[in-house]
């Protein structure tokens, strides 16, 4: 299998005032094409910071981040964004829907943003992955006019829509109930499975972590250790419980 | 590709509208503030463009016409309107009408060119008691001769009656100085003996005596007592010289208001309807139609108003102007009719007038009224009348003192202008009066004048050494002033009305004018063609070819060898012409702080915008919008505010000043008359307005949003990221 994301030695230091605050301390990582990788780590532990650096949105300090093959360090700022646009679908905690847009108008943004399909080819898609993720009933509707999972969906939907080869989930389900942070996750790890599309996400969840592929924890800006999914529930890293915060 | 390009502008302007619509509190601030300053725009300049429009109407119409002409050979530049002193510009002549005509009319665009010359006088008002003791003398001396008819003797006594009321006008005078005086004036032997004089004069045993030895007691009032009275009120007369017909003819809004115009090949004076009616009125005639005009054109009232409260305070304490005009049987007429109006048994016509002046908004009507209809028909309402002869006297620029009677034909004013100081300021005269005043040497003249010296052996003197050369050591300065051969300006000219405060004959105009020697007034008008004028005003057929025609008057000029220099009506009116400017600079200089204002808020609220915004911009780039997207995003934000909400403003604004078009503001007062050329302004819109407007509005919107964009261009999409956790 291709690597998709290659790690080495990353390192992030940011600056607080003129107190530099190390972020990552050297993290090593691969992942391959079609994983399900869950980040775990506590608050601080550069869970964000690993996924900016994924997800170019951010340049690492030292240390090198590949992604599609590419050196982010090398890339200019606008290489990253297209980057971003053609490699990257993003899925945020707060789903960060733009407000002003209707649900397919924010679906189709990425594609109107990269400029290569008709309108038709466009609607198409859109309606396909709305579809997907069950909003063909609410394609007009704007994003206040729908519940918290349903938001979501159309994150995904938006993360998906011009067939990323990866996708990065901040806390996709931090800010869902448990049964709807099912059902996303469910629907991420079907998507998963037959698109084919490779998963990071950061998550506390332990529930959540039990559908990965891999989880890796992250401590103080160090990887503590890389276990496959069903590794982390038997070491009992993972508990098939609900429960938020746990280190 | 090109598809794509629409599409991201569609989706760019998608999210601009949509965001506009969500955050209408700011779109409402933003926009209300651009409205009102595309509103300013439209509605300020279309108020100033109709002022400058509208002074430029009445300059151009009143005196100065499109173009002024005068000899570039000037110290001073030209100013026809501005200047309010005796003073005038110092102007060489131009010396040849006949052939400055000849060359201004060859030039492409001018419709008519007229003579002109800007001067002043002083006009002393007679002496009451002069004129009344001369009238007086006149009867004694037809009496005595045995020629008196019995409407004479009647007058004798009517005037002696008008001669003591004078006298115990200047008694009482003198009495009130003497208390503002303090003793060391009352110790003044000379005061003691003047107030002596004075007292014989009104003690009844003089009048007694009177009529026994009348010439006696005419020589006693003519050296005693006249010297002690004072005059009235100085009046200062600007005038233009220049042909009568011409100037009517080419200031079309010019019109006669009483009397005629100045006949061709005329000498004679036409008074500003203005000036007339502010400066030879009787004063408290004047007041009362002040009064007047300000209660039933403007609404004011006498009870609210503290100028007109003024009026009334010195209608009533300054009687002394009716009094002095009144004989006996006036007195006696006054007395009975005011007691009856008054309800008064009250014998001083003085008080009674007092009384009757102490108007309210209650009995003004009434009472302004009686004093027209009862009143008014027995005292003299004008100082100088028309068909007077006024004989105007001027230190001429060649020193010589040169006298020249001009009959008052009539007055005249400019239609829409009528209350105007400025339109006003200027009364008329014919050329050749005018010349002969101002002092131009004709050449004949000037051989004259040499032949003189050359047989007086007379030889020219320098002006710095004409004491000594003359008088062999400094003498007093107004010795020097006397003796000089060629003063620099002496341009301040005396000039000496006819009896003005004299019974009305009963001959009309006409008659009275057949009898003055109709050979010193009567030119041929050639005379009036050949000789110098000051300047010349110049009309176009088209009003917008100013500049062009004043370059080529100016190079005409050099191809004909005169030296012409040529300035817009603008520059021509002086400190009126600047006012123009004046208005322009207020007004650019009020939108530009409205508009550092509406950048600075507009700014700000876009700042704040932008600030809220930080998420959705950070998601936008993250999921992978380029920088010059948000740019792009922020900046049709800005103009689309700015384009409908000033599109908006504009409108209102064309719609506010169509209203003020139709309707018109009306002059707040009399000097405004100029301003708006007229008793109301009519504002016009004009495209440039509307144009101007819609810049400014971009340029503002587009400029204040250029500091919210730079900050959205900056954030990072790591900031997309950010939310209650990290």
């Amino acid at each position: 299998m291709n690597t998709i994301v290659s790690v080495k030695n990353a390192t992030k230091n940011y600056l607080l005032g003129k107190v530099v605050v190390p972020a990552l301390r050297g993290v090593s990582l691969d992942v391959a094409e079609g994983e399900f990788l869950s980040i775990a780590g506590p608050s601080g532990s550069g869970k964000t910071t690993l996924l900016n650096l994924i997800g170019c949105v951010d340049t690492p300090t030292d240390g090198t981040v590949e992604v599609a093959g590419k050196n982010t360090r090398q890339l200019s700022e606008r290489a990253l964004t297209e980057l971003r646009l053609n490699t990257i679908g993003f899925i945020f905690q707060s789903f960060n829907l733009v407000s002003v847009l209707s649900v397919f108008q924010n679906v189709e943004l990425p594609l109107l943003l990269q400029r290569k399909l008709s309108g038709g080819e466009r609607r198409k898609r859109v309606l396909e992955l709305l579809e997907r993720v069950g909003l063909s009933g609410h394609v007009e509707h704007r994003p206040s006019e729908l519940s918290g999972g349903q938001r979501q969906r159309v994150a995904i939907a938006r993360a998906l829509v011009t067939r990323p080869q990866l996708v990065l989930a901040d806390e996709p389900t931090a800010n869902l109930d448990s049964v709807t942070g099912k059902n996303i996750l469910d629907l991420m790890k079907e998507l998963n499975r037959t698109e084919r599309t490779t998963f990071i996400f950061s998550t506390h969840d332990a529930q959540v972590m039990s559908h990965a592929s891999s989880v890796i924890r992250l401590a103080d800006g160090k990887l503590l250790d890389r276990l496959t999914g069903a590794d982390a529930i038997a070491a009992g890293v993972v508990r098939p419980s609900h429960t938020a915060g746990m280190a | 590709m090109r598809q794509g390009y629409l599409a991201t502008f569609g989706v760019i302007t998608r999210i601009a509208f949509r965001n506009l619509f969500a955050s209408r509190l700011k779109t409402i601030i933003v926009g209300g503030i651009i409205l009102f300053g595309a509103l300013l725009v439209v509605v300020g300049s279309s108020f100033v463009d109709s002022i400058v429009a509208g002074m430029r109407r009445s300059i151009v119409g009143s005196v100065a016409g499109d173009i002024q002409v005068y000899s570039s050979k000037s110290k001073d530049p030209l100013d026809v309107m501005g200047s309010f002193s005796l003073e005038g510009a110092d102007l060489a002549p131009l010396d040849d009408f006949t052939k400055v005509r000849k060359t201004l009319e060859s030039v492409p665009g001018v419709k008519s060119v007229v003579p002109m010359g800007v001067n002043g006088a002083i006009v002393p008002s007679g002496n009451t008691i002069d004129l009344a003791l001369a009238h007086l003398r006149e009867l004694v001396r037809r009496k005595i001769d045995g020629k008196a008819s019995a409407a004479d003797l009647a007058a004798y006594e009517a005037e002696k009656g008008h001669v003591r009321q004078i006298l115990s006008v200047l008694q009482g005078d003198m009495g009130n100085a003497k208390l503002l005086k303090d003793e060391k004036a009352l110790a003044d032997p000379d005061a003691d003996a003047d107030a002596e004089a004075v007292a014989r004069a009104v003690s009844p045993q003089f009048w007694a005596s009177f009529d026994a030895k009348p010439l006696d007691s005419l020589e006693f009032l003519e050296n005693r007592i006249a010297p002690q009275a004072t005059d009235a009120d100085m009046l200062f007369l600007r005038y233009v010289g220049t042909d009568p017909a011409m100037f009517t003819k080419s200031f079309d809004r010019m019109k006669i208001v009483d009397g005629q115009n100045i006949p061709e090949g005329k000498r004679g004076f036409l008074f500003s309807k203005f000036v007339y009616e502010e400066q030879v009125k009787l004063k408290t005639a004047r007041r009362l139609d002040k009064i007047r005009i300000a209660r039933d054109e403007r609404g004011e009232r006498i009870a609210k108003d503290s100028e007109l409260q003024r009026f009334v305070r010195e209608n009533s304490t300054q009687v002394r102007e009716i009094i002095l005009q009144l004989d006996t049987p006036k007195t006696n007429l006054f007395r009975q009719r005011l007691q009856a109006k008054l309800g008064s048994s009250e014998p001083d016509v003085a008080k009674l007038l007092a009384e009757l002046f102490k108007t309210t908004d209650a009995n003004f009507d009434d009472r302004y009224k009686f004093f027209y209809t009862q009143l008014a028909p027995s005292l003299e309402l004008y100082r100088i009348r028309i068909g007077d002869i006024l004989t105007i006297k001027a230190f001429t620029r060649s020193g010589y003192v040169q006298s020249v009677n001009v009959p008052v034909y009539g007055t005249f004013d400019f239609t829409g202008l009528e209350k105007s100081p400025q339109a006003g300021a200027l009364n008329l005269m014919d050329m050749v009066s005018f010349r002969d005043l101002y002092g131009f040497l004709t050449a004949e003249r000037s051989k004259e004048i040499s032949d003189l010296k050359a047989a007086m052996n007379a030889r020219d003197i320098s002006r710095d050494n004409a004491e000594a050369e003359l008088f062999g050591s400094r003498p007093e300065p107004d010795q020097a002033a006397a003796a000089k051969p060629t003063p620099p300006a002496p341009r301040t000219i005396v000039a000496e009305a006819t009896p003005g405060i004299r019974p009305p004959t009963s001959e009309g105009v006409g008659g009275k004018l057949a009898r003055e020697e109709l050979v010193r007034r009567v030119y041929d008008p050639s005379q009036l063609e050949s000789g110098s004028v000051l300047n010349a005003a110049v009309i176009l057929q088209d009003d917008r070819k100013v500049p062009e025609t004043i370059k080529a008057i100016e190079e005409a000029g050099k191809r004909d060898g005169l030296p012409l220099k040529a300035i817009s009506w603008q520059e021509a009116s002086g400190f009126i012409g600047q006012l123009v400017v004046a208005f322009q600079a207020v007004l650019l200089v009020l939108v530009l702080i409205i508009f550092l204002v509406a950048l600075v808020i507009i700014s700000n609220a876009l700042v704040m915008a932008t600030l809220q915004r930080v998420q959705e911009i950070g998601t936008l780039r993250a999921v992978g919008a380029q920088r010059r997207f948000i740019l792009s995003m922020l900046i049709i934000e800005a103009v689309v505010v700015g384009v409908i909400f000033g599109g908006l403003g504009a409108a209102l604004g064309a719609v506010v000043v169509a209203a003020l078009g139709k309707v018109g503001i009306p002059a707040p007062n009399d000097v405004s008359y100029f301003f708006f050329s007229g008793p109301r302004l009519h504002v016009t819109l004009a495209t440039a307005n509307l144009v101007k407007a819609l810049a400014i509005v971009f340029v503002v919107s587009g400029v204040s949003s250029l500091y919210p964009a730079w900050l959205a261009m900056r954030v990072n999409p790591r900031q997309a990221m950010q939310s209650e956790e990290s």
